[in-house]
């Protein structure tokens, strides 16, 4: 470890905990930032410091820049890691950083900024020669965006140039459903994000989400872990990922890893970071989506197929050492599989469940990893995203990581807040999946409404 | 925690909690009452139980808390697991200053925020107050600097300063207590 040896974690829950056991393992000191909510949560046991930025509302403490700043400062913090999510991909707390000398464990923040616009990011990914789909430019009124969908050809999907992550789009099917959505998505995007700018691009119905891990270290290295199938979503939310995905063949790997480094390369990429595409089942094409600088959710599936420690990578990289692999020392070995478990209540519309847990007994063997900030006794807040825990399952092929799930999620003990494992199961024995022939639509368009579960 | 059926214990933060949620809403008061636990939350304008604090008068609304242990009282409400009931207001909810709780009759000044703590309105001048100091209740304390913005902390309570709890220029963390102040009767 060369100069990094405290960091201060503005993040909280399952990925606070992840980042201060990464902290441990290199012997470096945590601390760590809660809000008032979470004064008594594990990662403020865990961290070799805690301290109170503000009261709940994440506006008021996790997303507040300057406190995060003041907090780095006043604890004599080396660099600040941001998790997922709160402020990982504002350039604001990654440029503050940067003026008060505090290493930030992400990307520039010129990174985050280009890559943030989604606008510009596809324009980026088409100057670099990576295959995008038939999209526009920004659309100023409805009947710009008129004229750009029937060029494009309906459905298109509406989006915001300053959301991302499914925030800000809207799927239409016809000119008429456009004229509907258009001002009101404006507004609402405008309102959202400060920026109104809205573009169209051709909307794949049957779609897989195949998005790529890159790491790149300070001196210019780029390499790329491999793919991630993360296609089980609901409203954009990602419920179970896996890697490698089942549908990509060696050589569309290849290609489409190589077109995950181009990119990064292109943008001089530093740090973790995940080039997202769609696949189009239906003509076997791939085309860039967006690009998401920060560490993701669904990070433990590459790490349990190539032995590699993601968040000791990025703790690394931003301590300028040089990566310690090469591309062609990477081994991709196995399957693995993820559940994300939140407390929402699957059957009455994944309504979220805050409160006390009574029973907590996550599965435990060899093949089986948890990652979570949950305990018995544990009082989930209202206030933030409702993840409990990520369930990953590892197998030497994706029969046996299945197998291991169905496993774990029948031994999980759970009481005392509602959670989505009961809808996961029934996702994991569901012919479809078993047998790969889902798509992005699949948990929205087939199984909720055939389970009669409200959308 | 008891695992009685029924009985509930809470811990600060949860109390912390609860006061929050019945600060930034519209209800006026909650009681909870279950097996071991009768629980009094309200926003009135006096606290029936506390005769010292200062707490009444129009221009300061308080928040008060009683917790007690009812041993024998079983719970009588619509539902035996103990589920709140409160008493809603039509009247529209003003933001409260925070909970206040007593130690020992003195009342703590709370940090606002985080940030650095500044005793002076600027360097070399004296500080706004030292032990003795009486204060009102709109007299300003102290500062609180982050990144340069500065934000005065008022006193919030009348009386004169017992104590000082944190040294000029130290950063202090959202509700670290700051100073300690012997109400006025």
């Amino acid at each position: 470890m060369n100069k990094l040896s405290r960091v201060l974690i503005a993040n909280r829950g399952e990925i606070a905990v992840r980042i201060i056991g990464a902290c441990k393992a290199l012997g470096i000191e945590s601390i760590v930032a809660v809000s008032e909510a979470d004064r008594s949560s594990l990662p403020a046991r865990m961290a070799d410091r805690s301290l109170c930025i503000g009261p709940p509302p994440a506006r008021d403490s996790y997303l507040n820049v300057n406190t995060l700043i003041a907090a780095a400062l006043g604890t004599g913090s080396d660099a600040i890691h941001p998790g997922y999510g709160f402020l990982a991909e504002q350039p604001e707390l990654a440029e503050t950083c940067e003026k008060h000398h505090i290493a930030f464990i992400g990307p520039s923040a010129k990174s985050i900024h280009q890559m943030g616009n989604k606008l510009l990011a596809r324009q980026i990914a088409e100057e670099s020669g990576i295959p995008t789909l038939p999209g526009s430019e920004k659309v100023r009124d409805i009947k710009g965006a008129i004229a750009a969908a029937e060029k494009i050809g309906f459905p298109i999907i509406l989006k915001a140039a300053a959301g991302g992550g499914g925030r800000g789009m809207k799927v239409v099917e016809s000119p008429d459903l456009l004229r509907s959505v258009f001002d009101t998505l404006s507004a609402e995007v405008q309102s959202a994000f400060g920026d109104g700018t809205l573009f169209l691009e051709h909307f794949v119905p049957n779609a897989r989400h195949i998005e790529v891990q890159i790491l790149g270290d300070h001196f210019g290295n780029i390499i790329h872990l491999g793919e991630r199938d993360c296609s089980i979503q609901r409203r954009y939310q990602k419920m179970i990922e896996e890697a490698p995905s089942p549908v990509v063949s060696p050589q569309l790997r290849e290609q489409i890893c190589e077109a995950a480094v181009t990119m990064a390369r292109k943008i001089k990429y530093e740090n973790a970071g995940t080039i997202e595409f769609i696949l189009d089942q239906d003509n076997g094409r791939y085309y860039f989506l967006e690009m998401n600088t920060r560490i993701q959710v669904e990070h433990p599936v590459t790490e349990q197929i190539t032995g590699i420690d993601l968040v000791q990578e990025q703790i690394k990289i931003a301590d300028h050492q040089p990566l310690s692999f090469s591309q062609e020392s990477v081994r991709f070995r196995g399957h693995a599989i993820e559940c994300r478990i939140n407390a929402e209540s699957p059957f009455s519309g994944f309504q979220p469940s805050p409160g006390r847990i009574e029973q907590w007994a996550p599965p435990q063997n060899s093949a089986i990893r948890v990652d979570s900030h949950c305990y018995a006794g544990y009082f989930v807040p209202p206030y933030y995203d409702s993840l409990l825990a990520k369930v990953i399952t590892s197998g030497d092929d994706r029969s046996q990581a299945i197998e291991r799930m169905h496993f774990a999620l029948d031994h999980f003990t759970l009481s005392g807040v509602e959670s989505t494992i009961p809808f996961l199961q029934l996702l994991l024995k569901r012919p479809e999946y078993l047998s790969g022939k889902i798509h992005t639509g699949w948990v929205e368009k087939v199984v909720l409404p055939e389970i009669g579960g409200v959308k | 925690m008891s695992k009685e059926k029924g009985a509930i214990s809470l811990t600060d933060d949860e109390i912390i909690e609860i006061i929050k949620l019945v600060e930034e809403s519209d209800f006026d008061e909650l009681h909870l009452e279950t097996e071991n636990l009768k629980l009094t939350v309200g926003k009135g304008l006096t606290c029936p139980h506390d005769q010292g604090a200062g707490l009444s008068q129009t221009t300061q609304r308080q928040t008060f808390v009683q917790e007690e242990p009812t041993p024998e009282k079983v719970s009588q409400a619509d539902s035996p697991t103990g589920a709140m009931t409160s008493a809603p207001d039509t009247r529209k909810a003003e933001p409260e200053p925070p909970a206040v709780v007593e130690e020992e009759g003195l009342i703590p000044i709370e940090a606002p925020l985080l940030g650095t703590f500044y005793r002076s309105p600027e360097p070399g001048a004296p500080p706004f107050v030292d032990v003795g100091t009486a204060v009102t209740e709109d007299d300003t304390v102290c500062l609180i600097e982050v990144m340069k913005l500065f934000t005065g902390v008022k006193a919030g309570v009348k009386g004169r300063i017992a104590k000082i709890c944190v040294e000029n220029n130290q950063m202090v963390e959202y509700q670290q207590t700051l100073f300690f102040v012997e109400p006025e009767e």
